[in-house]
């Protein structure tokens, strides 16, 4: 952060942003006719059951995300000397198709209250509590940025999945937004 | 004008783009008169002021194609259907599967 009237302005907010760099992101599509398969390979690996619906589900410190019909965002802790995607791929042989998409998107992470509030300003979907509940995912655009965001499960934040090639602008977008509260929101 | 996406939920248009028509198939081009059905399917469209299917796609959101019927006169939608959904009806209605 440049500026430091920005940076007062988000200490007012009450609003926090940080970046997840220390995750490893895995995409998992599902194989035609496989899903059975897939969700007991799942359910054995992870041991979690994925969503059919535009939700999150967590266990054991990994999360999948619904990134679409039959498509997920596996997200999970990327620790030294360990590759997450490549240990998905493996056990998902034959019944989805994995790719490691960690060095393809940033995950940006904003908490507080008064988040829905903020993010409003530029976002086509509805944040109100009875429309985006916790756990919720919405793969939509914020700022004109293409994203996927999806909702803490305490309700008191939102992850967002942006491309990595715009997260400066996205980032920038972010910290102007949240700065923006007790102004226009 | 807002669109229900089967798998997002309501959404605005901006998160879409559109192709055309959803009501013709494309022709076998193995048949015998390949030449005179590719003609029709491509340039014999229908311009209907009323009801319409429409394929759209939804871009900006979970990227799957939709059917869209649309009345070209108020833009009213009536019904938004998968469209991976509306071609398996129809290949299963030509072959007899269930």
């Amino acid at each position: 952060m440049s500026n430091p009237a920005t940076e007062a302005a988000l200490n007012r907010s009450g609003l926090t942003i940080s970046r997840r760099d220390d995750v490893a992101m895995t995409h998992v599509a599902l194989r035609r006719g496989r899903r059975a398969d897939l969700d007991a390979r799942v359910s054995a690996t992870l041991g979690l059951t994925l969503p059919d619906t535009s939700r999150t589900v967590e266990a054991a410190g990994q999360m999948a995300a619904w990134a679409g019909p039959e498509q997920w965002l596996v997200i999970g802790p990327q620790e030294a000397g360990t590759d997450p995607s490549a240990a998905l791929a493996k056990a998902l042989n034959g019944v989805a198709s994995v790719v490691d998409v960690s060095d393809s998107r940033v995950i940006f992470r904003v908490r507080g209250a008064s988040a829905a509030d903020v993010l409003s300003l530029s976002m086509g979907i509805d944040l109100h509590d009875k429309a985006f509940k916790p756990g919720d995912v919405a793969i939509t655009h914020a700022s004109h940025l293409g994203v996927m965001v999806w909702r803490h499960a305490d309700g008191q934040g939102y992850d967002f999945a942006c491309a990595r090639t715009y997260a400066v602008d996205f980032g920038h977008w972010l910290e102007d937004a949240c700065s923006k509260r007790g102004v226009f929101a | 004008m807002r669109i229900s996406c089967p798998h997002c939920g309501e959404r605005a248009l901006d998160e879409f783009s559109y192709l055309g028509d959803a009501s013709v198939t494309r022709p076998d081009p193995a048949a015998a008169d390949a030449a005179d059905a590719f003609y029709t399917y491509a340039y014999e469209r229908r311009n209907i002021a009323g009801p319409t299917q429409e394929l759209w796609y939804h871009q900006a959101g979970c990227h799957a194609w939709l059917v869209v019927t649309r009345d070209t006169r108020t833009h009213e939608i009536s019904d938004v259907k998968a469209a991976q959904d509306v071609a398996l009806e129809r290949v299963n209605s030509t072959t007899g599967a269930a």
